[in-house]
């Protein structure tokens, strides 16, 4: 029976093939818009380490001016001085923290006619690598001693260990950095999670970057920041310990706990903390000192761009006109039909007989949509991707769920734009049509 | 016009398929009004000027690696160097370039005091040649002299004792003051530190396009010394391209112990900044002209199916006596109503969202003529899309009336 | 009133030429009552199509009220058909969305009577055929015979010179096309021609005049001749 509904409905789309283009443009375009926008969303917002995001807390201490708030109404600081990110990984409290910060170096590569570049860096401390399930190829990172030892030390990206020393193992070696030899460790693989989570403040899509080095050397190196730098205060003294040691928020502190619950002892402890170092004239403002695990910090920076969202919006308005162009239209061919449906009850179709006979003709202009849809929606992010240009590098693919999601988004919405033509369709009365028009 | 009573009588008849359509309109014209007003708020701020001579204008940065890089002397040689190549207008050192979305911010207050008001203000270090390789006009007091330069290190944090800054920023400290007015006020930095104001200029926009506070700038006469600079070079016109390379080449022929990277115009700049916005503009406009074919093509549908069905009475009509003029107006008329329901939804919904934007994104209203222009277009739009099929039904032959299948 | 002369009315398609009307002759005074008979695919149709200007011919002259219709345009026909001509069909016609009043409404709004005139019109139409007081009706409400009474009413509210009715009661039990005979025959007293096409020799029957339409042309049918018969021999010759 169900071949014989699908012949019927082959049947009847062909009968008038430009309105079944029509329905079918329709619903494609809708859905293309929509998956195109929506995709872009969903990749602004997927989880970068979705298997421990729950356990990774990013910390917030509001050491800002007694007179106002970073941010109205009453926010915390996004970022933390190194000051304090020097203590609370010295104090390690929990299962694993790190402390870091963007800088930058001059790479002098021994290669007589390779020219020295300038590579993106970033401070941080040895459980960087283990919390974030960073991927090594060759070596792994540095250990805590290292730290404690401001060893010269240095994590290479997998790109930069291509071009230092064309993609062989490089542990052991070493590379020129800043005037300074530091000794290779590791080499991470491809890895680049999106949104960039542990540092946001520059862009949260922006690429991981190229070294890494200890915590520890921020300071007797004196490493350039990269990356956003606060201060509400004089700093003072016109030394680079005095910049460390001002209330000037330049650095990401994160921590991993092995249980969630974990959170509130830990927030208890950083309360203890800012309470101590209130009696050193610290941290004038009351206690305001925040957790966020990975999903709910990404909602706070509000990573997904307003625009993003503006256009799925418009986008999805889009695809509801789509819709019920489609409703219009089905609505007015199913009643164009009210004779043969009628003749249908009269030889003995049962409502539900018609009922799934015109679902499926429904479903199918949904299929044809949707895959028209998917098209179009691929066409859509590589325009968006065109039209952006890096910004939205890795953020315009498709991937299977978005697939799926756009086939399953095309039928139900079809079916559901043909329920209601559908269903006055069915019940028309079996006698009613057969005489005269 | 008479005649709308009964065509009005038989679409409330046919109530569901006559809504459809009438909410589409809703919606398309819902959308085509906020997308337009979106496209329009992003134009309006794209053209802002900048103050600068854009098409003449191209930076560069330079970086010292070298243990011994003497970046005084390097700096100092390489804008003279600069300076005297034939087809150069000026150029300067600076910390940050305009429209780049890097760079210095930093509060100035009329008054002393930590918990005073204070206005955010970005921060350019030039020197007295800032304002030529700009391309802005000095409106009030002087430029800086070029004694009053002064060398800035990394951690200094002391300020000197002149600014220019520009009228957008001297409006916002002194709201009552002309430019030529504010010459000589005191304004403080980082809570009591005393600037004085010695220079007004009329316009330059801070790096960051989607700040508030784009127009307000200040200048500050100091060269810094943090190993990484950036060079702002005005050429005469039409040279900008030829000196580009010319400069590059000089600079990067001398090894010096430095990185000359990130060679751009300003032009190039400016599309950056504003890439988002117009890609969000042709995504928009996409949209709108692919929805408004969409509605016109399922109106097209509609009608034609409706003229399908409606045959015979058609060809009845004919045989009492309408023209095929009269049968045409009549779905004409019939497309106007249903049009005109549509869009008195329409201005309620594209009212609504407009308010949910203002509210959700901080969008501005829309102006009020949106709403009859959109209703003329759309009116427009349905007339012409039912053109077709009306043209088709006036062509239905009066005898159908007599047949009776 | 109404005069054919040698009217002819080609179909063609890509395979045959049908004459539907062939020197097709006829003349109708004021006042007749004319029925018109024939076996199906006689023509029959074809000449009430064109006697009541819905298509043309391909050759001859048509005069109607004296005025000869050869070579008007759409828009004159049209007019004249709004004018002198009121249509009674087998299946009603009436418009389904449209109430009664709205219904009997359609040709006078072609005719661009103001609205108080057409409401006078509408009413005193509905009045004659009996049913003024189910303006608000929707067809769909009404019986068959009560729908073919204002479909009378709404042909005559135009005050046409002459009445087109095509089987005017095929879609009526008997008792119903009495009543809307009767009514016909009250019209043709008050001195509206009528012309009808029936195949129903019982119906024919009640005209003042009978003529008979075989292969595209006329005959005139006497009192004396039986209508029956005539169809009979023509079935068993077609």
């Amino acid at each position: 029976m169900f071949s014989y509904y699908v012949r019927l409905a082959l049947l009847s789309l062909r009968k008038n093939i430009l309105l079944t283009g029509l329905m079918i443009a329709a619903i494609g375009l809708g859905i293309g818009a929509a998956m195109t926008t929506i995709t872009v969303n969903y990749m602004m917002s997927s989880d970068p380490i979705p298997q421990k995001s729950e356990r990774l807390f990013h910390v917030q201490l509001d050491n800002w001016s007694p007179n106002q708030p970073y941010n109205e109404p009453n926010e915390p600081p996004d970022q933390v001085t190194w000051l304090d990110a020097t203590n609370l990984l010295q104090e390690g409290r929990a299962f694993r923290q790190a402390a870091m910060g963007g800088t930058s170096f001059v790479i002098e590569p021994s290669q007589a006619e390779q020219k020295p570049f300038i590579a993106s860096g970033r401070a941080t401390s040895a459980d960087f690598f283990p919390m974030f399930d960073v991927p090594f190829i060759y070596g792994r990172g540095w250990t805590a001693n290292d730290d404690n030892s401001q060893n010269l030390v240095v994590v290479l990206s997998k790109a930069t260990n291509d071009q230092l020393f064309g993609g062989e193992n490089s542990v052991g070696e070493t590379i020129v950095m800043g005037g300074r030899a530091f000794q290779v460790v590791g080499v991470i693989d491809d890895w680049q999670p999106r949104p960039k989570f542990y540092d946001v403040s520059t862009g949260p899509f922006n690429e991981v970057e190229e070294v890494f080095v200890p915590w520890s050397l921020k300071e007797p190196l004196e490493l350039p920041l990269n990356g956003n730098n606060n201060c509400w205060k004089p700093v003072g003294e016109e030394t680079f310990s005095a910049f460390l040691r001002s209330e000037c928020v330049n650095s990401q502190f994160w921590v991993e706990f092995e249980d969630p619950q974990d959170a509130d002892n830990y927030l208890a402890f950083l309360n203890n903390y800012v309470t101590e170092q209130k009696k050193l004239g610290r941290f004038e403002r009351p206690l305001n000192n925040r957790l966020m695990d990975v999903m709910d910090w990404m909602e706070y920076r509000e990573v997904v761009a307003e625009d993003a969202i503006m256009m799925m919006y418009m986008a999805i308005m889009f695809l509801v006109v789509c819709l019920l162009n489609t409703v219009a239209l089905l609505l007015a061919k199913f009643l164009g039909r009210s004779g043969e449906i009628a003749l249908r009850r009269a030889v003995g179709a049962s409502r539900r007989d018609l009922f799934l006979q015109y679902t499926v003709e429904s479903a199918m202009i949904g299929i044809a949509g949707g895959l028209l849809g998917l098209v179009l929606a691929w066409f859509g992010l590589q325009g968006i991707g065109g039209l952006y240009g890096d910004m939205t590098e890795g953020l315009n693919e498709l991937d299977l769920t978005m697939v799926g999601f756009a086939i399953v988004l095309a039928i139900v919405s079809t079916i559901l734009a043909g329920l209601y033509p559908t269903w006055r369709a069915c019940s028309v009365a079996p006698a009613g049509q057969l005489k005269s028009q | 016009m008479s005649e709308l009573g009964p065509i009005f009588r038989a679409l409330l008849r046919n109530k569901v398929g006559a809504f459809l359509l009438a909410l589409q309109i809703a919606l398309t014209m819902t959308i085509m009004v906020n997308a337009i007003h979106m496209i329009e708020n992003r134009s309006s701020m794209m053209a802002r000027p900048s103050g600068l001579d854009e098409a003449n204008q191209f930076y560069l940065s330079s970086n010292g690696y070298a243990e011994n890089f003497n970046e005084r002397a390097v700096v100092e040689e390489d804008l003279r160097n600069i300076r005297a190549l034939p087809g150069i207008v000026d150029v300067t050192q600076i910390n940050a370039i305009p429209l780049s979305g890097g760079g210095w911010s930093m509060g100035l207050q009329t008054e002393t005091g930590e918990d005073k008001p204070s206005v955010g203000v970005a921060v350019y270090f030039v020197d007295d040649h800032g304002i030529d390789a700009f391309g802005v006009n000095l409106i009030a007091g002087e430029n800086f002299s070029p004694t009053e330069i002064t060398y800035r290190q990394r951690n200094e944090q002391g300020w000197p004792q002149n600014i220019i800054v520009t009228e957008a920023m001297a409006k916002e400290l002194f709201p009552d003051l002309t430019p030529a007015q504010v010459i000589g006020k005191t304004t403080y930095i980082g809570g009591d530190e005393p600037m004085t104001i010695t220079g007004v200029i009329d316009q330059l926009q801070a790096p960051w396009v989607g700040w508030s506070g784009v127009e307000r700038v200040m200048l500050v006469p100091q060269r810094t010394e943090f190993r990484s600079s950036r060079y702002f070079i005005r050429t005469e016109p039409g040279q900008r391209d030829r000196m580009m390379k010319e400069v590059e080449e000089m600079l990067v022929a001398e090894d010096r112990g430095r990185l000359i990277r990130n060679v751009r115009t300003m032009e190039e700049t400016r599309d950056d900044s504003y890439r988002s916005y117009s890609a969000l503009q042709t995504i928009l406009w996409i949209i709108v002209i692919i929805l408004t074919i969409i509605t016109a093509l399922g109106i097209v549908g509609m009608v034609t199916f409706s003229v399908n069905r409606r045959r015979k009475q058609i060809g009845t009509r004919r045989a009492l006596g309408a023209s095929r003029f009269d049968i045409m107006k009549h779905f004409m008329l019939e497309n106007f109503l249903v049009t005109s329901v549509g869009l008195l939804l329409g201005v309620g919904s594209s009212i609504a969202l407009n308010i949910w934007l203002v509210d959700a994104f901080s969008l501005p209203r829309i102006g009020w003529y949106y709403i009859p222009v959109a209703m003329v277009i759309l009116w427009l739009v349905g007339q012409a899309a039912v053109f077709g099929p009306a043209r088709k039904a006036s062509q239905i032959s009066p005898a159908l009336a007599t047949r009776t299948a | 009133m109404l005069r054919m002369q040698n009217i002819r009315k080609i179909f063609k398609t890509e395979m045959v030429e049908t004459h539907a009307l062939r020197d097709f002759n006829l003349e109708v005074e004021e006042g007749d009552f004319v029925a018109v008979t024939g076996p199906s695919g006689s023509g029959k149709t074809t000449f009430l199509n064109v006697a009541g200007l819905l298509e043309t011919f391909d050759g001859g002259d048509y005069l109607l009220d004296g005025q000869s219709v050869k070579g008007m345009n759409d828009t004159q026909l049209a007019r004249l058909r709004n004018e002198k001509i009121g249509f009674i069909f087998q299946s009603f016609n009436l418009l389904p969305d449209l109430n009664l009043f709205d219904n009997v409404d359609v040709p006078l709004r072609y005719r661009g009577f103001k609205a108080a005139e057409r409401k006078r019109r509408i009413e005193e139409a509905l009045e004659v055929v009996g049913l003024a007081s189910r303006m608000k009706h929707l067809p769909a409400q009404l019986s068959g015979g009560q729908q073919q009474r204002v479909a009378i009413a709404r042909a005559l509210a135009g005050r046409p010179r002459f009445l087109l009715a095509d089987e005017p009661t095929g879609n009526l039990d008997s008792q119903m096309a009495t009543s809307v005979l009767d009514l016909m025959q009250e019209i043709n007293n008050q001195g509206t021609t009528i012309i009808m096409v029936t195949h129903d020799p019982m119906l024919a029957k009640r005209a003042s005049r009978n003529i008979f339409v075989r292969d595209g042309q006329v005959s005139e049918v006497g009192k004396e001749d039986d209508i029956v018969e005539l169809l009979h021999k023509t079935a068993q010759v077609g």
